[in-house]
């Protein structure tokens, strides 16, 4: 289970979150729930992102994932946290540039064989970019990029799925395409999602919206 | 986590890397380790070639002091007193001083038969902890026929030089010593014929030495007399070198046995020379590895972003630190292996050219110096890991 303890960027005013539905409130996130955040521009959104997955710690408040403080782990404790159980999609993507997709794929892909090399093909085949598997990641649009690191944060096992407006360099045709392997691939290992947009996502089927506000 | 393959991600690590500054790090790191090794080796074999004639025993020098004759002193009584013994015992550079007595009755030797060879000779005593060989059989009380002789090494030498003029046959040391030899002792109070035999040669003391016990018994026994003061001390110190001895020895006009300390000054300064080498091969080491931390320095910064993103979907900094490591174990063992390979080399030269295959040395390294080796192998990878960890948490 993932708990949430009163977090709130150190750089926020406490009196300015009061309306806030996440920001300095008690939230706990059951194991394949599907959440939805909406978060404006400068409500905190890729703030609260980068907390749920360790890489920055100016908040005060505490995030435990199974009874574990995420801040008390050590350097390579967080990495068996992101290898075995907490998978990401970042809002920049965050593709090695000079590797092709193929490459940012087995480098992740190895870390844990939880997929074969041929679920590879066949997801990158379903998101259109199996053409471009050889192709080094600077040199693909954003949106290859951004469904390239879809498939990435999928190759891994996962108990929760973080997801930072990952479809923003999509058309909708292709967004839905994403949306259903995400929803598959969490379904089938019963891990939570968590989705963090700007506006509500109509063809996500969240079972909880969260209103972030600042 | 399962075993990732490093291939995948190396380019990721190793990028536009410039090897030079890696490259003057292995051939300052080689430089320092052969600096180390040779001087290692160096000190070694130095030691070899001195243990034959040095005057260390116990880790102390031991060496005869005499009053030096002078044209004012001549015809004096130039012989140790009690008290000039007991002032040489206080000083703080000397842990003690022994006297060497002699008989003050006449003495005459004959070889025996076989060897039709007498002269009057001297004989003299010193405690036994001043004497470098001493067997087991040097000892002697009241009414044993047979006295242990240890016998000048130099003594023996010069015999066989004019031996021969005189139709006398030539003795090796060990038929010298199997020669009995006719003491014939004779003072104011008596005599009396003792047999003697060689039980040692001494390469320290010139003289034909008795155990004390003898010395004492006999110089009452036949002169009626103690044993007198000494014309000879011999003392013995940390240091026959120390700059406090020898001025304490010259204000007092006492003469040492020059070749043996300056035969020693000059072990001294090689050893410093050598020394002072292997110190800076240490510090080359040292310089070595502080330039190959600098190259893994610009490594890492240079693929900051590429390193961050890894730890960033999972890769355990623990993990990446040991493959990254791992990458310079060959370069290390390679580098260690040819100082090794030179090092031997230069042995294997300076035993059969230099030194003309003497057999205190060897052509073939000190087992120490391989240990050496191996220590600088394991400390420069150990070094290396931690580094490299270094880097890696800092930037995880």
């Amino acid at each position: 289970m993932l708990q949430l303890q009163k977090i709130i960027p150190t750089y926020f005013d406490p009196a300015t979150c009061a309306h806030s539905e996440l920001w300095l409130k008690s939230i706990e996130v059951e194991p394949g729930e599907r959440i939805q955040i909406q978060a404006p521009s400068g409500s905190g959104k890729t703030s609260l992102t980068h907390f749920l997955y360790g890489i920055r710690n100016e908040y005060s408040g505490s995030i435990r994932y199974d009874g574990s403080e995420l801040r008390t782990l050590d350097p390579d404790q967080l990495a068996d946290l992101r290898r075995e159980k907490l998978a990401i999609v970042f809002q920049d993507m965050r593709l090695f540039p000079k590797p092709t997709l193929r490459d940012n794929f087995e480098i992740k892909r190895q870390l844990t064989e939880h997929h074969s090399k041929e679920t590879i093909l066949d997801w990158a085949g379903r998101l259109g970019i199996d053409h471009r598997l050889d192709t080094p990641a600077k040199l693909c649009s954003y949106g290859e990029q951004q469904r390239a690191s879809i498939i990435r944060a999928l190759l891994q096992p996962f108990k929760w799925i973080l997801l930072d407006e990952p479809f923003s360099h999509l058309d909708d045709a292709n967004a839905h395409k994403a949306m259903q392997l995400i929803l598959e691939e969490s379904e089938k290992q019963g891990a939570a999602v968590l989705l963090a947009d700007l506006e509500i996502v109509p063809f996500y089927p969240s079972s909880r919206l969260i209103r972030l506000l600042a | 986590m399962k075993h990732p393959s490093f291939h995948i991600i190396k380019p990721l690590l190793f990028t536009g890397e410039r090897s030079s500054t890696r490259w003057f790090s292995y051939v300052g790191l080689g430089i320092g380790v052969l600096l180390l090794l040779l001087a290692q080796q160096l000190f070694i074999d130095i030691q070899a070639l001195v243990k034959q004639t040095s005057i260390r025993k116990n880790g102390f020098d031991y060496i005869s002091v005499t009053k030096q004759i002078t044209n004012e002193n001549m015809g004096r009584d130039n012989r140790f007193s009690a008290a000039d013994i007991d002032t040489l015992r206080t000083q703080s550079f000397i842990q003690g001083a022994a006297p060497l007595i002699s008989n003050r009755f006449e003495v005459v030797a004959t070889a025996g038969d076989q060897i039709p060879f007498a002269s009057d000779i001297f004989l003299e005593a010193l405690e036994t902890e001043f004497i470098d060989t001493v067997p087991a059989g040097f000892t002697w009380q009241p009414g044993q026929a047979l006295v242990p002789l240890i016998f000048s090494s130099d003594f023996l030498e010069m015999y066989n030089v004019f031996a021969p003029s005189y139709g006398l046959p030539q003795l090796s040391m060990e038929t010298a010593s199997n020669v009995i030899i006719g003491l014939r002792c004779e003072g104011q109070k008596g005599g009396q014929v003792f047999r003697a035999q060689i039980v040692a040669f001494s390469d320290r003391i010139n003289s034909l030495l008795v155990p004390k016990s003898f010395l004492d018994w006999a110089n009452q026994e036949f002169e009626g007399l103690p044993s007198a003061n000494a014309s000879r001390v011999y003392i013995k110190t940390k240091d026959a070198n120390s700059p406090d001895l020898l001025d304490f020895l010259a204000t007092k006009n006492y003469r040492v046995n020059k070749e043996k300390t300056a035969f020693g000054r000059s072990k001294q300064i090689l050893q410093g020379v050598i020394a002072g080498l292997g110190i800076f091969g240490v510090l080359v080491v040292g310089l070595a590895l502080l330039l190959f931390s600098f190259y893994l320095q610009l490594m890492v910064a240079r693929s900051r972003d590429n390193l961050q993103l890894l730890l960033t979907i999972g890769y355990r900094p623990d993990w990446l630190s040991r493959q990254v490591a791992r990458r310079f174990i060959p370069v290390y063992l390679i580098v260690v292996a040819a100082a090794l390979i030179v090092t031997q080399l230069l042995q294997y030269g300076f035993h059969q050219v230099i030194m003309f295959n003497r057999p205190e040395l060897s052509s073939w390294l000190h087992p120490s110096v391989w240990i050496t080796a191996i220590i600088l192998t394991v400390l420069s990878i150990l070094t290396n890991l931690r580094m490299v960890k270094k880097l890696l948490y800092g930037i995880s």
